[in-house]
């Protein structure tokens, strides 16, 4: 029992391990990690300080690194299991004796890691082009709340590369779906400013909730960073949640469909 | 017990077309198939593209499951008992998928040795030896993209054998090699049964088939057509002469006029570049020639060789048109 236990852990490290060594020898992605977030820091704080609003400097900082980490997972994690088909080793993934989800988990978890270096390169540009003062009000709930962002986006990946994989549309869908997120989870600019009956939808998503926590965190908005947090290990929960009849369905598709196959 | 029990295994794939008037289509790839494959046996099954190879390879391997029928694997049941049999199973398919291809060789094997458990005390002493067994030992950090077709193959051998499997299925492990890795291939499959594997090989060669298994079952648009020894498929043709004809272009009704012909058993056309050649199967053959070119009347005959059958020979005669050039 424990040996199997610990085989499953190995594997989420193996699983882990490999995601990143393909990582590093993909130039999309590098892209994805290094240079998006520098763009959207640019534009984002540039934008807020040419209308004079100074203040919103450090918002506009996370926000744009929310957009790294969102940005980052979706192609890499949320692209997974479609990269298994059409590589040929997603049957060889469930002929396996480990769990499927087990390794997803530990490769999507490897792109959330990554997705962090997103966050330090727009700190890092909003430090060295805006010399914004990095002042978080309370850094231990800033790491933690940033953890638990991870995890949420993490489980939200699984759902979403689940998602696309059965629905095999994953290019259209992450190019429609990309922005409306990054509005609606208030990356771009304050909640407040969207129409109040868009909030329930808001409030359905990982990166708004992150943004959020780490915004109370820094001191940027008022509220209890804890409880959001609260709030981010029970959304992500409630993927996993939906995430595991999607998992089902994929391998019902393989192997009673037989219609994942690319020829 | 048998290692492979299979009885009465259908299985058919639904497919769907068009965009907006979407039509379902039903598509039989297996037909009633049953066999048994006994322990340390290495088994053949033999059969044109589209044959149901794959197909039956899939499901012994639990990644696909049957419409109709069963089958048992060491006596665990591909459909319900995946948990225990799947630890002891290996499978490999021909081709270049199936491997992560930015990872280096070793990469690739270690990955499989965490997903099927294997103890790190055991992993890091099989992995080096199997990458001897299958010759990659020298380009085993290198990564897979820049191997060649076979490199990748015996990779995949490597790959398919992490978990010291008691039952080995091989997808057509030759397809798209050139003769030398082919051979090469062939004789680790060949040491792997010497060694007491119990191995399920599928195969469009006729050759490679007669070379390394013990029995042979021919299966055909998803039905088996025969199963024997291959020295029994060839007792098949034992009594045929073949009279090979090269020529540059036969007519149809010269080819009706030559199957029209008392003697002839089958004829097969293998078309090479510009050339076409009969394969005229018929008892006491040579006699004929002469009667043969003249049916052939106007196809610019080029060179007329008689030979004894081969295993090949069975198969085309088994297959009649559904054979294809190998
Ligand atoms: N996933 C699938 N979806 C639809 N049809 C399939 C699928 N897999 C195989 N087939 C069909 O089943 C038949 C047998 O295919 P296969 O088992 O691949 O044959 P072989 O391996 O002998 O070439 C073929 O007609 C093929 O088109
Ligand atoms: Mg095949």
């Amino acid at each position: 029992m424990i040996s199997h236990l610990l085989g499953l852990l190995r594997v989420v490290a193996a699983s882990f391990k490999m995601q990143a060594k393909e990582r590093a020898t993909n130039q999309f992605f590098i892209g994805t990690l290094l240079i998006t977030p520098i763009i959207f820091t640019l534009l984002s704080v540039g934008s807020y300080i040419y209308a004079g609003k100074t203040n919103f400097g450090l918002y506009a900082v996370i926000g744009a690194g929310m957009i790294g980490i969102w940005n980052a997972n979706l192609w890499t994690s949320g692209r997974i299991i479609e990269g298994e088909r059409r590589g040929g080793t997603l049957s060889m993934l469930i002929a396996a004796p480990t769990p499927f989800p087990v390794v997803l988990v530990g490769k999507s978890l490897s792109n959330a890691a990554a997705s962090l270096i997103s966050m330090a390169m727009t700190f890092a540009t909003g430090l060295i082009v805006f010399r914004l003062p990095v002042d978080i009000a309370n850094p231990f709930a800033f790491i933690v709340s940033l953890l638990l962002t991870l995890a949420a986006m993490t489980s939200f990946g699984l759902v979403l590369g689940s998602f696309f994989v059965l629905t095999r549309n994953a290019g259209a869908f992450i190019e429609v779906t990309n922005y409306p997120i990054f509005i609606l989870s208030g990356l771009m600019f304050p909640l407040t400013i969207l129409p109040l009956w868009l909030r329930p939808l808001s409030a359905t998503l990982a990166p708004m909730w992150g943004n959020l926590a780490l915004g109370t965190a820094a001191g940027l908005v008022a509220g209890n960073p804890w409880l959001i947090d609260l709030y981010l290990i029970g959304l992500s929960l409630v993927y996993l949640m939906i995430a595991r009849p999607l998992f089902a369905k994929i391998e019902h598709r393989v192997r009673q469909d037989g219609s994942l196959e690319v020829f | 017990m048998s290692a492979i029990v299979i009885e009465n295994l259908g299985r058919n794939f639904v497919t769907t077309t068009g965009t907006i008037r979407r039509t379902q289509k039903t598509v039989t790839a297996l037909d009633n198939v049953s066999l048994t494959v006994e322990p340390g046996e290495l088994f053949g099954l033999l059969g044109p593209n589209g044959a149901g190879k794959t197909t039956l390879t899939r499901i012994l391997s639990t990644v696909l499951l049957p419409t109709s029928g069963r089958a048992e694997v060491l006596g665990l049941d591909v459909v319900r008992d995946t948990k225990q049999l799947r630890p002891r199973i290996g499978m490999v398919y021909g081709g270049e998928r199936g491997l992560y291809w930015r990872l280096s060789g070793r990469d690739n094997i270690q990955y499989f040795a965490d997903l099927y458990l294997v103890p790190p005390e055991v992993s890091r002493k099989r992995i080096p030896e199997l990458l001897e067994l299958v010759g990659l030992t020298d380009r085993a950090e290198e990564r897979v993209e820049g191997y060649s077709r076979g490199m990748k193959q015996r990779l995949h051998i490597a790959r398919g054998l992490i978990n010291d499997p008691d039952v080995l299925f091989l997808d057509e492990p030759t397809i798209g090699l050139d003769p030398i890795a082919a051979r090469e291939l062939r004789t680790v499959i060949a040491d792997l049964h010497k060694a007491g594997k119990t191995i399920f090989l599928t195969s469009h060669y006729m050759y490679e088939v007669d070379a390394l298994c013990q029995r042979v079952a021919v299966v055909n648009k998803g039905q088996i057509v025969m199963m024997d020894t291959p020295a029994a498929l060839k007792q098949l043709v034992a009594n045929l002469e073949v009279v090979e004809v090269e020529c540059l272009s036969v007519s149809p009704e010269a080819m009706s006029r030559l199957r029209a012909h008392p003697r002839v058993e089958a004829v097969h056309v293998d078309n090479r570049d510009q050339i076409q050649v009969l394969q005229i199967q018929a008892p006491g053959g040579v006699g004929y020639v002469p009667e043969f070119l003249q049916l052939l009347d106007g196809a610019s005959i080029q060179k007329v060789v008689t030979r004894q059958p081969t295993l090949e020979d069975a198969y085309v005669k088994l297959l009649g048109k559904d054979a294809i050039s190998v």
